[in-house]
């Protein structure tokens, strides 16, 4: 497991895995190091999910993929 | 040997003019008045310019309490009690700012502006989605008014109306509020806010800005330095020396304040001589709010206190000062001051740097008080000090009700100084206020004049 990710530096747009797998893309970033708004992007087994923006809690983003 | 242990009717006797050194000293009556009083009353909490966008915050107090003022994203405003629903932290530490969110430090529980709960850390995984997170948004107060700008908020929801605990007192916080020429609400916030602690209960600068106009000894000093904006002493005296100078209370609110009523044909006379500007802007000023009706047109407005803890200061420097308790020996004072919003800048800067040399914690007449209030209550605190009452017998049963001069009448009960120069009559009435809060059990017993009305109609 990689380091922890700081997510304050983390502009809209970028995507980032989170602990569950799934991935998303920052709609927002409050810049208080402990959420992110985001969008879900289609992932396998769990297409339903796709599209529903939510608060990403900074311990649940695992890794930024750009 | 007794020793009291909180408060009890009798402490505050209004028949007499004695009032017990407990009310100001002892810690279990502090806290008893936080519940009865501050969890019950309608407080300051800010003004709208100070978050004009949505997001924005200032970081405020009711009683001994941190609350949030801000406006959410729909353009309302609210007013939340700054602690976590989860373990209490402060979700707000920024003295002012703007915001999508309140998040928690702790444990990261986040809100939004509006004060729902909008993220739990491991909502799925650790509570299973099983927390109904509606139950647990921000605590909000049960009242909000938004009063020619000036933002008031009360937990109490069986509490009347803003306006209907003012009363008819609202026409003297009307003199700080509306502009100098007598438009309505015109006035913005100048600056920040200036923020001290002084090592004395709040009760001692409510009761001095209730209108101690007999302490002026305290301030002959600055009197004589003569560094007021006209050049010399006091740029009003020309006015003071032919108006009525009066004691006005409300009685049955609490509210209380010197001021002075101007003569029906008086002439408004130069001031600020010291800048051509600003004589300008207010010599305008003033001829202005005497063509337009309304009784405030010849008031002059002074200090005075509305209940609890916010005092006024109409004339300049124009000015709101909320003495929060922070403990029975510590008041925290927050002092706000104001201008009119569209008075030119160079006014603007003239009345600045005349409100910081004036007033607050540097200010020439704010340390004069601060020094009395801090050994009158250090030295009120002993055993044997305790034993003595202070006296509150100046001017009583000199008030008067359906106070009339040339015209102008004045609500509630007026005592004319004039000739007297001093009466305790605002300081009774304080007191007397404050012993209904400390003795009624509910909103109901305190709204006497609903009582009167209702007997009235019968």
């Amino acid at each position: 497991m990689s380091g922890p990710v700081n997510i304050r530096t983390l502009a809209a747009g970028t995507r980032v895995v989170l602990a569950s797998g799934a991935e998303a893309e920052i709609v927002s970033n409050p810049h208080d190091g402990v959420w992110l708004f985001a969008r879900y992007l289609p992932a396998e087994g769990d297409p339903a999910g796709a599209g529903e923006e939510e608060m990403i809690f900074a311990q649940d983003v695992v890794e930024v993929r750009g | 040997m007794h020793r009291l242990s909180g408060y009890r009717p009798g402490l505050v006797d209004n028949a007499t003019g004695l009032i017990s050194r407990e009310i100001f000293v002892n810690e279990d009556i502090y806290a008893q008045e936080q519940e009865r009083v501050f969890a019950r009353s309608w407080l300051f909490v800010g003004h709208e310019s100070q978050i004009p966008n949505p997001g924005d915050f200032f970081l405020s107090r009711m009683g001994e309490e941190s609350v949030i003022l801000c406006r959410d994203r729909k353009g309302k405003i609210h007013v939340f009690l700054n602690s976590c629903r989860h373990r209490g932290m402060k979700v707000c530490r920024y003295d002012d700012g703007n915001t999508t969110v309140f998040t928690c430090p702790y444990h990261g529980w986040s809100f939004g502006t509006d004060g729902a709960l909008a993220g739990v850390p491991f909502f799925r995984e650790a509570y299973h989605s099983e927390l109904d997170r509606s139950k647990y948004g921000l605590i909000e107060v049960a009242q909000l008014c938004n009063y020619k700008g000036t933002i008031w908020a009360n937990w109490d929801a069986s509490a009347p109306s803003f306006h209907e605990y003012l009363g008819e007192f609202h026409r003297f916080l009307d003199l700080i509020l509306d502009g100098w020429d007598g438009r309505e609400g015109q006035a913005e916030l100048l600056g920040g806010v200036q923020k001290w602690i002084i090592p004395c209960n709040w009760k001692w600068p409510a009761e001095n800005f209730s209108g101690d106009t007999y302490h002026n000894i305290s301030h002959r000093s600055v009197d004589l330095v003569g560094a007021g904006p006209s050049g010399q002493s006091r740029r009003d005296y020309g006015e003071l020396n032919v108006a009525r100078k009066l004691h006005v209370t409300i009685p049955d609110r609490g509210h209380q304040t010197i001021t002075y009523a101007l003569p029906r044909d008086y002439q408004p006379q130069a001031a600020y001589q010291n800048s051509p500007e600003v004589a300008e802007y207010f010599r305008h000023c003033e001829e202005e709010r005497r063509r337009r009706p309304g009784a405030n047109s010849r008031l002059i407005g002074a200090p005075g206190e509305i209940f609890p803890n916010v005092a006024l200061l109409p004339r300049q420097p124009r000015t709101l000062a909320v003495w929060h308790p922070v403990s029975a020996h510590q008041t925290e004072v927050w002092r706000f001051f104001f201008v009119d919003r569209d008075a030119p800048r160079a006014v603007k800067n003239f009345l600045r740097d005349y409100y910081i040399r004036y007033s607050g914690p540097a200010g020439m007449t704010e340390q004069d008080d601060m020094e009395n209030w801090n050994y009158a209550h250090a030295a009120s605190r002993g055993v044997i000090a305790r034993r003595h009452p202070y006296t509150y017998e100046m001017g009583m049963g000199y008030a008067v009700e359906n106070y009339e001069f040339e015209g102008l009448r004045m609500p509630g009960r007026v005592v004319d100084l004039t000739k007297a120069q001093a009466s305790e009559e605002p300081m009774r009435n304080l007191y007397k206020r404050w012993a209904e809060f400390m003795e009624a059990d509910n909103w109901d017993d305190l709204m006497t004049w609903r009582h009167v009305s209702a007997q009235a109609a019968q």
